[in-house]
C-alpha cells in the first residue's frame, strides 16, 4: 500500500499543478504537433532513401539494404539468418551461449530475468526521490543494462557472416584429405545448405548457435544416426533449436553422414 | 453596428452547434474531449514529455499504412505456378515496384517500424530518468511493459511476412529459440509454426496475430494508458525547482531521502518521520 507520505506528496503535486500549471491545449500540444510532424517526416525520409536507392532486383541493396532479398526457398539454405535490428542483441546471445549445455540461458535465461527487472521496476524502487543524482542504483543499474544491450547489438550488426565455400575447401581447412568422392560431396552440401551459418567447421563457419562439428566423427554415432539427426533433430534430442532439413534426398543424407562421420581428430580419414 | 448578435447569426450559431450538443447530451464526448484539451499539465512540462505521443504518431503511421499493405498484399507461401516465386512475394514485388506510391507505403511501414521501436525505447528512457514510474504510476509502467513487449511481437510476426530469405532464415530461428524454452516452449512453437515446418500454415498464422490479434491489443492497451496518464497527470522533471516542491514534506521539512541508498542526512533512515511526528 502507498505511504502516507506518498499520499501527501501527490496531493501537493495535483495542487501544485492546478495552481501553477498551464493548459495541456495549446501549450503541450503544440510541442506535440511539431514532435509528430518531425516523426512523420523522418520516416517518410527513411521510406525514399530506402526506396530511391535501392534496386528492382532482389537483393540489390542501397543506403538502407535491398526491397527484398530473394524469394524463400526452404531447400538451398546457404542464408545468414538476421533479425530486425532490435533483436540483435539476442541474436548475439545465443552466440555467445553456444554450447548446448549453456544455449538456454542465452534463449531464455537472460531474456526472462530482463523482462522480469522491466516489469518489477516500480516495486524494486519504493523510494520517492526522484533527483538523477540522488538515485545511483537505479540509474548505474539502467547504465549497465542500456550498455550491454548496445554493446550486443554492435556486435550482433557486425558479426561476421561465414563465407559461402566449396566442399574442397572446408576439407582442407580441417587437414582432411579429398579423395572420397562421398565425403567431399557431403562436404559441399554442407557448405552449401546452410549447416555452416550455425556450425563452425575448421577454421570456417559460424561460432554458434550450434556447436563445432570439425571432430564429431570422434562421438562413433554412426552414418545413420546423422541421416535420422539431419533429416529430424527434434526426433532424436527434443527441445534442441537446430531446424529440420526434410527438404534433402536420401542420397545427399547418406553423403553428409559419411562426410560427418568421417570428421574426426587428426585430421579424421585415418 | 449593433453590439449583440443578428437574429440570423444566432440562428446560424444555433443550428452549427446543434450537433455537437446533441452529441454531448446523449454521450458527454464533448466535455470529456474539453477535460483532455483544457486540462492542466506541469507548467514544467517540456520536450522530453512530446516522446511518448511521438511514439503514439509512430503507430498510427503503422496502422494507416498497414490497412493499405493489407488490401494488397497477399498471405500465401503457394507458389505461382507462371513464375515460380511464392505469391506473397509476388504481392511485395508488385506492392513495391508497380503499385502507385505503394514504395511509400511499403517504406514507411518498414521503417515505422524502427522509428517505433526507438520512440519506445526513448520514451521508456524519459518515465526512467525522471523517476515517473513511482506512486501512483506504476500500474501505468506495467502497462508500458506489455507494450513494449507486444510492439517487439509485432516486429517478430510482421518481418517474416515478405517471404523472402531473410524473413523466412531469421523466423526459422526464432521459433526454434521460442521452442526451447522449457514447459510452454514446445507448444509455443507448433503454434507459432502451425505444423512440423515453416510453411503456408506459418505465414498465415503470423499474419492475424501481425494485423488483427497484436494490433488489437496494442490499441486498447495505449487507450489505457493514456487514460492513466491523463487520470494521474504528468511527472514534471526532477531537476526542476517544482520538483523539489513535490519532494517537500507538507511541514516544510527536508526533501525525501528515504531509502536504501540515501537514507536521511541525520541518520535515523527513517526519512525523519519520527522526527517529524513529536
Ligand atoms: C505504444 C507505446 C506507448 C505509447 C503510445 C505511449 C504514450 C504515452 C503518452 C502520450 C504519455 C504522456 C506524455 C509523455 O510522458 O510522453 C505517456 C506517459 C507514460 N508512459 Fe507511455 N507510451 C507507450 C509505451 C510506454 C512504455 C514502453 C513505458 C514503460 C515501460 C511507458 C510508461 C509510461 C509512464 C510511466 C508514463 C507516465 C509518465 C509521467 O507521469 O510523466 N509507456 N505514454
Amino acid at each position: 500500500m502507498a505511504s502516507k507520505e506518498q499520499r501527501e506528496q501527490f496531493k501537493l503535486y495535483k495542487e501544485d499543478v492546478e495552481r501553477r500549471g498551464k493548459q495541456f491545449y495549446p501549450y503541450a500540444m503544440f510541442h506535440d504537433t511539431i514532435m509528430s510532424f518531425v516523426v512523420v517526416s523522418v520516416i517518410a525520409a527513411l521510406a525514399a532513401v530506402w526506396y530511391f536507392t535501392a534496386e528492382e532486383t532482389a537483393g540489390e541493396a542501397g543506403v538502407l539494404g535491398p526491397r527484398y532479398a530473394e524469394p524463400a526457398d526452404p531447400a538451398t539454405t546457404s542464408f545468414v539468418p538476421r533479425p530486425d535490428w532490435y533483436f540483435y542483441f539476442l541474436f548475439y546471445l545465443l552466440r555467445i551461449f553456444k554450447w548446448p549445455e549453456s544455449v538456454i540461458l542465452g534463449t531464455v535465461g537472460i531474456p526472462t530475468i530482463l523482462m522480469m527487472l522491466l516489469f518489477a521496476l516500480p516495486f524494486l524502487d519504493r523510494r520517492r526521490e526522484r533527483r538523477i543524482v540522488r538515485r545511483p542504483v537505479a540509474v548505474v543499474v539502467a547504465l549497465m543494462v542500456i550498455a550491454s544491450m548496445g554493446i550486443l547489438t554492435y556486435k550482433g550488426a557486425t558479426a561476421e557472416e561465414p563465407s559461402a565455400t566449396s566442399g574442397e575447401a572446408l576439407l582442407v581447412g580441417n587437414d582432411m584429405p579429398t579423395d572420397d568422392e562421398q565425403v567431399v560431396a557431403g562436404a559441399d552440401l554442407f557448405a552449401k545448405v546452410g549447416c555452416l551459418n550455425c556450425h563452425a567447421y575448421g577454421s570456417q563457419g559460424a561460432d554458434g548457435p550450434g556447436p563445432d562439428v570439425s571432430e564429431v566423427g570422434d562421438q562413433g554415432k554412426g552414418e545413420e544416426y546423422w541421416v535420422q539427426w539431419i533429416r529430424n533433430p527434434q526426433s532424436l534430442k527434443p527441445g534442441t533449436s537446430m531446424p529440420a532439413f526434410p527438404n534433402l534426398t536420401d542420397e545427399q543424407l547418406q553423403n553428409l553422414a559419411v562426410f560427418l562421420e568421417a570428421s574426426k581428430s587428426g585430421g579424421g580419414g585415418g | 453596428m449593433p453590439k449583440t448578435k443578428s437574429k440570423r447569426q444566432q440562428q446560424i450559431e444555433a443550428v452549427a452547434l446543434y450537433p455537437v450538443d446533441w452529441l454531448e447530451e446523449r454521450s458527454g464526448l464533448i466535455g470529456g474531449l474539453r477535460y483532455f484539451l483544457f486540462r492542466k499539465v506541469p507548467a514544467e512540462t517540456n520536450w522530453f514529455h512530446t516522446l511518448g505521443s511521438a511514439t503514439l504518431t509512430a503507430f498510427i503511421v503503422q496502422a494507416v499504412t498497414g490497412v493499405i499493405l493489407a488490401m494488397y498484399y497477399k498471405p500465401s507461401a503457394e507458389l505461382n505456378p507462371e513464375t515460380g516465386k511464392p505469391i506473397a512475394y509476388e504481392s511485395i514485388e508488385t506492392i513495391t515496384n508497380d503499385l502507385t506510391l505503394g514504395w511509400l507505403v511499403r517504406g514507411m511501414h518498414r521503417w515505422g517500424a524502427s522509428v517505433f521501436i526507438i520512440l519506445l525505447f526513448l520514451h521508456m528512457g524519459r518515465v526512467f530518468l525522471f523517476g515517473a514510474y513511482k506512486y501512483p504510476r506504476e500500474l501505468n509502467w506495467l502497462v508500458g511493459a506489455v507494450l513494449l513487449l507486444m510492439a517487439m511481437g509485432e516486429g517478430l510476426t510482421g518481418y517474416l511476412l515478405p517471404w523472402d530469405q531473410t524473413s523466412y532464415w531469421a523466423t526459422v530461428v526464432a521459433i526454434n529459440i521460442n521452442a526451447n524454452a522449457p514447459i510452454a516452449g514446445p507448444f509455443l512453437g507448433d503454434f507459432l509454426r502451425g505444423g512440423q515446418e515453416i510453411g503456408s500454415e506459418t505465414l498465415t498464422r503470423f499474419y492475424s496475430l501481425h494485423m488483427l490479434v497484436i494490433p488489437g491489443g496494442l490499441a486498447g492497451l495505449i487507450a489505457l494508458h493514456l487514460y492513466l496518464v491523463v487520470r494521474l497527470g504528468i511527472t514534471p522533471p526532477p531537476w526542476t525547482k517544482a520538483a523539489g516542491g513535490y519532494e517537500a514534506q507538507p511541514n516544510g521539512g527536508r526533501p525525501a531521502r528515504t531509502g536504501l541508498v540515501n537514507p536521511s542526512p541525520r541518520g535515523n533512515g527513517n526519512g525523519g518521520r519520527e522526527r517529524r511526528e513529536s
